[in-house]
């Protein structure tokens, strides 16, 4: 594409379709990047800690450039709606929090409704569109504050991505980052032969 | 393996509907309710049109409801999914006829007319009728923002306008083509989901107030508009545009229907 895509745009396209959980990420970072005042495209210089694995990571990912591959992306698996972003090149950071009730909306209540369904003929189908495409503006056109809470927080002090050598795993013969590599009496094993050597893994992938 | 991918047919080209379905009961009301192997299960109002079991491919075809032949418009678009034409590159635009961005393979054409209006007057393009879709070819020596029109006399007079960019940043102040009923998009710039499309009606050149304007988009599941807008005092009316690809805008008064494509690029 030749025209450059909008934060909205990236977003969708990256994550492959359009959902209430991607739309409150794309509010979270379009909240990070005005509050620090950085550009995405500073490769490495933003980060984010993000506290579930929902489709607004994925929003977070494209739009602020932070992702599992370049190792500016934390997980911390605590399943709560809280992002965590921060610029190392003006050492600030900030903590957005979605509210507890931003989502408490008739047209949102709908929306689960359909989607918790198994099934839905065609017209419900055609409902689903529709309450989708309310959903979207009311959660792109709510004032930030009512779907949010923020505060500046201390820049977490988090190690830049390494690069690790790569060993043999000596059961499987496959290569395994050293830093992950579990020496036992059998020699060094990734972690996956090792949880099978140990008997944890009884069937293998 | 005995599950099947099932295809679309969609203007004679086949589109993949779903992977690997183990299960099709056909449902009242003509639908076909699919169910794969990994628990997806839709349901659509469509008739199977082959069955490949050997391949495992089953082919169906969505039934749609006929529109009423009172809502039948034309509208353009353009032969690209890129949203533009670069520098150069041959514009080729077509022509469709149905409604609510679903072309009527049964349309019957009434000569329609297809115009570029240019800064040094209007040239009458070449449109060729293939079936219910016609093609028309603008060469490849254009350049900046192309306003076309397309034109057809009947008991209602139809009229679709596109906007064709070729090249980028060739925005400028785009005036009405002047036809007696038409849809001008206010203050051109490029369309973006999530943000608000504000039109213009106008009835012979002036803000036309009060009128329902319509609009949809090339998803829509939608047998009928999706959206029914009313147009302000100074015949406008805005969208919030939350679908992928382009969509159309469509208003009727006193006998004429006039249509605008809105090409987004994404």
């Amino acid at each position: 594409m030749c025209k450059d895509m909008s934060p909205l745009e990236k977003a969708i396209q990256f994550h492959g379709h359009i959902c209430p959980g991607l739309l409150m990420g794309v509010r979270a970072a379009e909240i990070a990047l005005n509050y620090l005042g950085v550009d995405p495209d500073e490769e490495g210089e933003l980060g984010a800690i993000v506290e579930n694995d929902s489709c607004g990571v994925d929003a977070v990912q494209a739009i602020l450039g932070c992702t599992f591959g370049k190792g500016n992306l934390y997980f911390k698996d605590y399943g709560k709606m809280v992002y965590t972003v921060f610029s190392r090149s003006n050492g600030r950071a900030i903590r957005i929090a979605q509210k507890f009730d931003a989502l408490n909306h008739p047209v949102m209540e709908r929306y689960r409704e359909l989607k918790s369904r198994k099934l839905l003929d065609s017209q419900e189908e055609i409902e689903l569109e529709d309450v989708l495409a309310q959903v979207f503006e009311w959660i792109m056109s709510q004032p930030a504050d009512q779907l949010f809470d923020w505060r500046e927080v201390e820049l977490p002090q988090l190690d830049k991505a390494k690069v690790s050598k790569s060993i043999q795993c000596q059961n499987c013969g496959e290569g395994v980052m050293q830093t992950h590599a579990i020496l036992t009496e059998e020699g060094l094993l990734c972690p996956e032969c090792h949880l099978y050597w140990r008997g944890d893994n009884l069937v293998r992938s | 393996m005995c599950e099947a991918n099932v295809y679309l047919l969609k203007e004679g080209r086949e589109e993949l509907f779903m992977e690997k379905v183990d299960r099709i009961i056909p449902g009242e009301d003509q639908t076909l309710f699919l169910e794969s192997v990994f628990g997806e299960r839709r349901v659509i109002k469509a008739a199977i049109r082959e069955m490949e079991l050997v391949h495992h491919r089953i082919i169906i075809e969505e039934l749609a409801a006929k529109p009423a032949a009172s809502g039948t418009e034309i509208w353009l678009d353009l032969d690209t999914d890129h949203g533009h034409f670069h520098e150069g590159e041959e514009v080729k635009l077509s022509l469709f006829k149905g409604y609510n961005m679903k072309a009527d393979p049964d349309a019957n054409w009434n000569a329609p007319k297809v115009i570029v209006a240019g800064q040094s007057g209007e040239s009458q393009a070449e449109l060729h009728l293939h079936g219910h879709i016609g093609h028309i070819h603008l060469g490849s020596d254009n350049v900046g923002l192309i306003q076309v029109y397309a034109h057809e006399t009947g008991e209602q007079e139809l009229y679709a306008k596109l906007l064709v960019e070729v090249g980028h940043h060739h925005h400028h102040d785009l005036q009405p083509i002047g036809l007696p009923l038409e849809i001008q998009p206010c203050g051109y710039s490029h369309a973006r989901m999530g943000e608000n499309y504000e039109v213009q009606v106008l009835k012979d050149g002036k803000p036309l107030a009060g009128v329902k304007l319509r609009a949809t988009y090339a998803s829509t599941r939608n047998n009928d508009y999706a959206h029914n807008l009313v147009t302000d005092e100074e015949g406008k009316a805005r969208l919030f545009l939350t679908a992928r690809g382009n969509y159309l805008f469509s208003v009727s008064h006193d006998g004429i229907t006039s249509t605008f494509t809105l090409i987004k690029s994404f």
